[in-house]
């Protein structure tokens, strides 16, 4: 009897909890049938896209893994220079962050168009006065956004009523993107993506968010004040075309907003590949920004 | 407008494939500027991300080998741009040219390769070079 009396009050705490946590949350709908009937007037944003420059008319089809067959010519001019990267060393510290512009962007990130305040400026100079060699994402952190958007990695995009979905393959990342109506939270926990909101505006998608993780930057070298918010307007343009308009506000860092454009090509014949960056990562970071590089051969035990 | 348009492709192409390499890390314990030529045998390939890794044995002047790693591109890149978990195997022949690195170790980043039946590599499979992008 006791302990009946016990477990109650256990369960009734147990259900106070969960409604304290519903509170604090949004509350997902389950969605009805006119919900999923409504999805057939969305665009086609389904599929496998990735930024510009990739091969164009597809080489093999399935992405990585698949079995035997032999090399193909498949891409056409985008990867060949590749094999070349002796590319200007500049390019190597922007790893996972943008240049202004967006990495990858149809500005193709040639510097410009960046304005920062005052504050900023010296914070870059003083960054940029001693450069690390490497960044985090060396030890496999993702990068967060904006950058995780600028990949040279595809992404897929899954529409499912009062939600978008983006599943990125760099760093095997998941972006979550509300469009059931919800407001944003007033003060988010700060998040590598932030928290996001999205609603469609005839047929763009646009992107609301807010609330980013300081490990997360603006670009090489400008860090966010914690006040970014990033809006993106995704549209197709093409039936296999799709842009993004990313606009970046932080009054802090920004003097004006800045503005980037990045086109991604729809891939049919792709699947999203696994991205497991602790699988065989060799490459490292220290808190110093030296960069690390193990060459112990697999199967050897390490070295000293 | 043609070769305006190829030239900005091959640019496009060259700063999206430095990128492909550097998503995750930066070129800097490499020589980008230098380039070295292994010739040896195929010990291990690894078709592993973030990226893959050839593991050469190449002879040294004491009559043993060393056994080198070059770097490449990930599985998931290369593996839409023609390449498979085969395009090395073990006791295979290869000529492969690398970006060492800086500090003299056994290691460097993939630049291109020629196996033994005179097929050529680069990140691209077998695409041709294009000199555009020397600029």
């Amino acid at each position: 009897m006791r302990a009946r009396g016990v477990l109650a009050g256990m369960a009734m705490v147990a259900v106070a909890g969960l409604g304290w946590v519903e509170a604090q949350e949004a509350v997902t709908r389950a969605p009805t049938a006119a919900d999923w009937a409504a999805m057939s007037k969305l665009p086609d944003f389904g599929g496998v896209w990735e930024a510009g420059g990739a091969p164009r008319g597809g080489g093999p089809g399935p992405g990585a893994g698949g079995p035997g067959g032999a090399p193909r010519a498949g891409g056409a001019g985008a990867a060949a220079p590749g094999a070349r990267p002796g590319g200007p060393p500049a390019a190597a510290p922007g790893a996972g962050a943008p240049r202004a512009g967006g990495a990858g962007g149809a500005r193709g990130g040639r510097g410009g168009g960046m304005q920062l305040t005052p504050e900023a400026e010296a914070r870059r100079k003083e960054l940029q006065s001693r450069p690390a060699e490497d960044t985090s994402a060396a030890n496999c952190l993702p990068p967060g956004m904006p950058g995780i958007m600028g990949q040279p990695y595809p992404m897929e995009f899954l529409l499912t009523p009062g939600k978008v979905t983006i599943v990125i393959e760099a760093y095997q990342q998941v972006r979550h993107i509300y469009t059931d109506g919800r407001k944003l939270p007033e003060d988010p926990d700060p998040k590598f993506h932030g928290t996001s909101i999205g609603r469609w505006e005839g047929d763009t998608l646009v992107v609301d968010t807010i609330g980013f993780s300081p490990l997360t930057q603006i670009a090489a070298n400008v860090p966010h004040d914690g006040n970014m918010r990033i809006v993106e307007r995704f549209r197709l343009t093409d039936p296999d075309t799709m842009t993004i308009e990313t606009t970046i506000t932080d009054p802090g860092v920004l003097a004006a907003p800045l503005v980037s454009n990045r086109t991604l090509r729809r891939h049919r014949n792709w699947t999203t590949a696994e991205y497991i960056c602790e699988e065989n990562n060799r490459n490292s970071v220290d808190q110093s920004g030296k960069a690390g590089l193990n060459l112990n051969p697999p199967g050897s035990s390490p070295q000293k | 407008m043609r070769i305006l348009r190829a030239s900005l492709i091959a640019v496009a192409g060259a700063l999206f494939a430095v990128a492909g390499v550097s998503a995750h890390h930066s070129f800097s314990p490499f020589n980008m500027t230098g380039e070295k030529t292994l010739v040896g045998t195929v010990k291990e390939f690894q078709w592993t991300n973030p990226h893959t890794w050839i593991w050469l044995d190449v002879p040294n002047e004491k009559g043993g080998s060393d056994r080198w790693g070059v770097e490449g591109m990930s599985p998931n890149y290369l593996g839409r741009r023609g390449w498979t978990r085969t395009t090395f195997k073990p006791g295979d022949k290869a000529t492969i040219v690398v970006h060492p690195a800086k500090d003299g170790s056994p290691g460097g980043i993939f630049v291109r390769a020629t196996l033994a039946n005179g097929r050529t590599l680069t990140f691209g499979a077998n695409d041709p070079p294009e000199p555009v992008t020397q600029r």
